[in-house]
């Protein structure tokens, strides 16, 4: 069984106009340890799958179909308490921009104590061993001083790393972490990436990754999945996808990739943006972008089609592969 | 971005060893602008000097104004003591119609309006903050409802309401029974009729403040509403709770004088400064002003003080005003 199974979800946001789907039949799986890189342009709905993992999503959102299994269990059954049990306690989150996820009129000793003693029956004192501890797995120098300022009087890589120590506080099984680095400059980013990795590999947590950047997770996350406009259009494994990207979506963020770009010359792009979720097109929501476009893209929904250890969610993706068959058939 | 603890780089305390709360206070912005603020350095002295003279009235009036002993009907209204012809040392503020010493009634009827004016705002901010938190913080149908109700409380005017509640207990209960419950009634009424101010403005900072991450940061980390509302929320709406709270007080005293001077609230014998000021009123055309002009310089300095301390807070709450 494995520790997380998200099964056909889908997730709607009640508006004036009507329900708009944020989130479309999304399934995938994340075994124990394993590193999920979750990747799309802003909007995709990266963001909304994260928190609806934690049934968090907020008003007039709401999980309107599918199931998010942890281990076994349908997160949606669970009780307001058994909720709570699970948040911060099994799976746990961090989020993009340190300076606003700490708050700013608690130190930080007095937020990491209170998630302790939030659930586990545990004296402040020994709390507080606890929090030095994992500050000092976050290589925070000198943590017993740190651990009773406010978050304003330390740097934002410091602030993050707090951020982390209180994210791995409970000992979780998963953490979700939702552009962890985006408000880092790149050198602390490589480092915060890398401390991340680490301590994921050492407790043996699962990590799933939100993110716009291939390069994070080509370096970082075994898995990875492409979303676009509220749906999986292509998952697999993480180098499959980074070295022979199918839909050609990935294929054109692949090549958007400054590396990518011939000097001299103006940096590969895909032409246009992504529609807003109200406006999405007939058939694949790719389609007025695509350079492959055919008369199916318009018609109808690419359903998967297995290439290799990947699925791809695209026609032409489809018709190769049955043109190989008939190719190898012959 | 914070108003408060802004370090400057060069007296950041070296690593190893934690501030205490002494060290950071004189770092703070407040002590900061607070030791530039004239009008900030007189209000608050003269706010303390108050409060001093509240608390250690027993201790500095020569005379017990609540004791009917001390009181002799033929020392009634002698003028203050620096009048020559008439006046009396004994009596520095001269006395008042029934003979009691000014300056120790004076004393002891701040005594009265301070206690009345401070516990009434304890008893709106309770009210205030509760309701706000929980408005602000749940929205929707439960927003809309705890709103509706502060509205209509707040188109009911405070003095209608006390005038109506007061005279109402006064007329069943009798005068004697009033007069014995008069201050708690008065915090009551008081407190009661005002909350919306706290409620409103509270709601409105949480509704800011709930939109930020580290509120989901802590629902991630899976605390309940009530620790969430109360121990994150909350301490982040505290600079406008401290605003209000200066004029706040100050209103509630000006209500309790006016409840008085209108006869409904403190009881003669033991006069408020507002009831003080009434009582005078009576005799102000037989000459005897200093009963009704003394107690009403008082009131006026107190409530002036307030305000100016109040205005000085705002401002240094006020991120946006914030110069460096």
């Amino acid at each position: 069984m494995p520790l997380l199974e998200v099964k056909n979800l889908e997730v709607s946001f009640g508006l004036r106009s009507g329900d708009v789907k944020a989130l479309r039949n999304i399934s995938f799986t994340l075994d124990r340890g394993e590193r999920l890189g979750l990747v799309g342009e802003s909007g995709a709905g990266k963001s909304v799958l994260g928190f609806s993992i934690l049934n968090l999503i907020a008003k007039p959102g709401r999980i309107s179909g599918g199931q998010i299994l942890f281990e076994g269990k349908d997160l949606a059954d669970l009780s307001a308490e058994e909720l709570r049990n699970v948040r911060g306690n099994r799976i746990s989150m961090i989020f993009q921009d340190p300076m606003m996820t700490l708050n700013p009129v608690l130190t930080i000793g007095q937020q990491m104590i209170e998630c302790l003693q939030a659930h586990r029956k545990i004296s402040k004192d020994n709390a507080r061993t606890i929090a030095i501890q994992k500050l000092q797995q976050v290589q925070i120098p000198s943590p017993e001083t740190r651990i009773d300022q406010y978050p304003h009087e330390l740097s934002g890589g410091m602030r993050q790393r707090v951020v982390i120590a209180i994210g791995l506080l409970m000992d979780p099984d998963i953490i979700i972490a939702d552009e962890p680095t985006t408000a880092l400059d790149v050198t602390i980013q490589a480092e915060i990436m890398e401390l991340m990795v680490e301590l994921c590999e050492r407790n043996n947590v699962a990590l799933i990754l939100i993110t716009h950047d291939l390069g994070v997770v080509s370096q970082v996350t075994q898995k990875a999945i492409v979303m676009y406009a509220g749906r999986i259009i292509e998952q697999g494994p993480t180098r499959e996808i980074i070295n022979d990207a199918q839909h050609p979506y990935t294929q054109g963020l692949m090549n958007a990739l400054p590396q990518m770009a011939i000097p001299g010359q103006r940096l590969n792009q895909i032409r246009g943006s992504m529609p807003g979720l109200q406006k999405i097109p007939t058939g694949c929501a790719f389609n007025p972008r695509c350079d492959y476009l055919r008369d199916a893209c318009t018609r109808e929904l690419p359903g998967y089609t297995q290439s290799g250890n990947c699925k791809v969610a695209c026609h032409m993706v489809a018709e190769l592969k049955q043109a190989e068959q008939v190719s190898e058939d012959i | 971005m914070t108003t408060e603890n802004q370090t400057p780089a060069d007296k950041m305390p070296a690593a190893g060893q934690a501030p205490g709360l002494l060290q950071r206070m004189k770092e703070s912005h407040v002590w900061h602008s607070f030791t530039r603020d004239r009008v900030a350095q007189l209000s608050l002295t003269i706010f303390m000097g108050y409060v001093l003279m509240a608390l250690f009235a027993p201790a500095i009036a020569p005379f017990d104004p609540y004791d009917a002993t001390q009181i002799d009907i033929m020392n009634s209204e002698l003028p203050p003591s620096w009048d020559e012809e008439m006046g009396d040392p004994q009596f520095w503020l001269g006395t008042d119609a029934q003979g009691r010493d000014l300056w120790s009634t004076i004393l002891y009827g701040t005594r009265i309006s301070l206690t009345i004016g401070i516990c009434a705002v304890l008893l709106q901010a309770t009210i205030g903050i509760i309701i706000g938190l929980i408005a602000g913080y749940r929205g929707g149908r439960v927003d809309s409802i705890l709103m509706r109700f502060a509205d209509v409380q707040l188109s009911f005017s405070t003095m209608m309401v006390a005038i109506v509640v007061l005279a109402v207990f006064q007329a069943s209960f009798g005068t004697e029974l009033y007069q014995d419950l008069a201050m708690i009634m008065l915090v009551l009424v008081i407190g009661i009729a005002e909350w919306p101010q706290y409620a409103r403005t509270i709601r409105a900072s949480v509704l800011a403040e709930k939109k930020k991450e580290y509120v989901d940061a802590a629902r991630v980390m899976g605390l309940g509403q009530m620790r969430i509302m109360f121990r994150h929320i909350l301490p982040n709406t505290l600079s406008p709770i401290l605003v209000i709270s200066t004029v706040q007080v100050a209103n509630a005293i000006i209500s309790e004088a006016s409840l008085s001077f209108l006869g409904l609230g403190m009881p003669v014998s033991q006069p408020s400064l507002g009831s003080l000021i009434s009582s005078g009123f009576e005799y102000i055309f037989s000459g005897a002003w200093w009963i009704t002009v003394i107690p009403g310089i008082v009131l006026v300095v107190l409530i002036l003080v307030m305000n100016l301390l109040g205005d000085w807070l705002r401002d240094v709450l006020n991120p946006k005003l914030y110069k460096g």
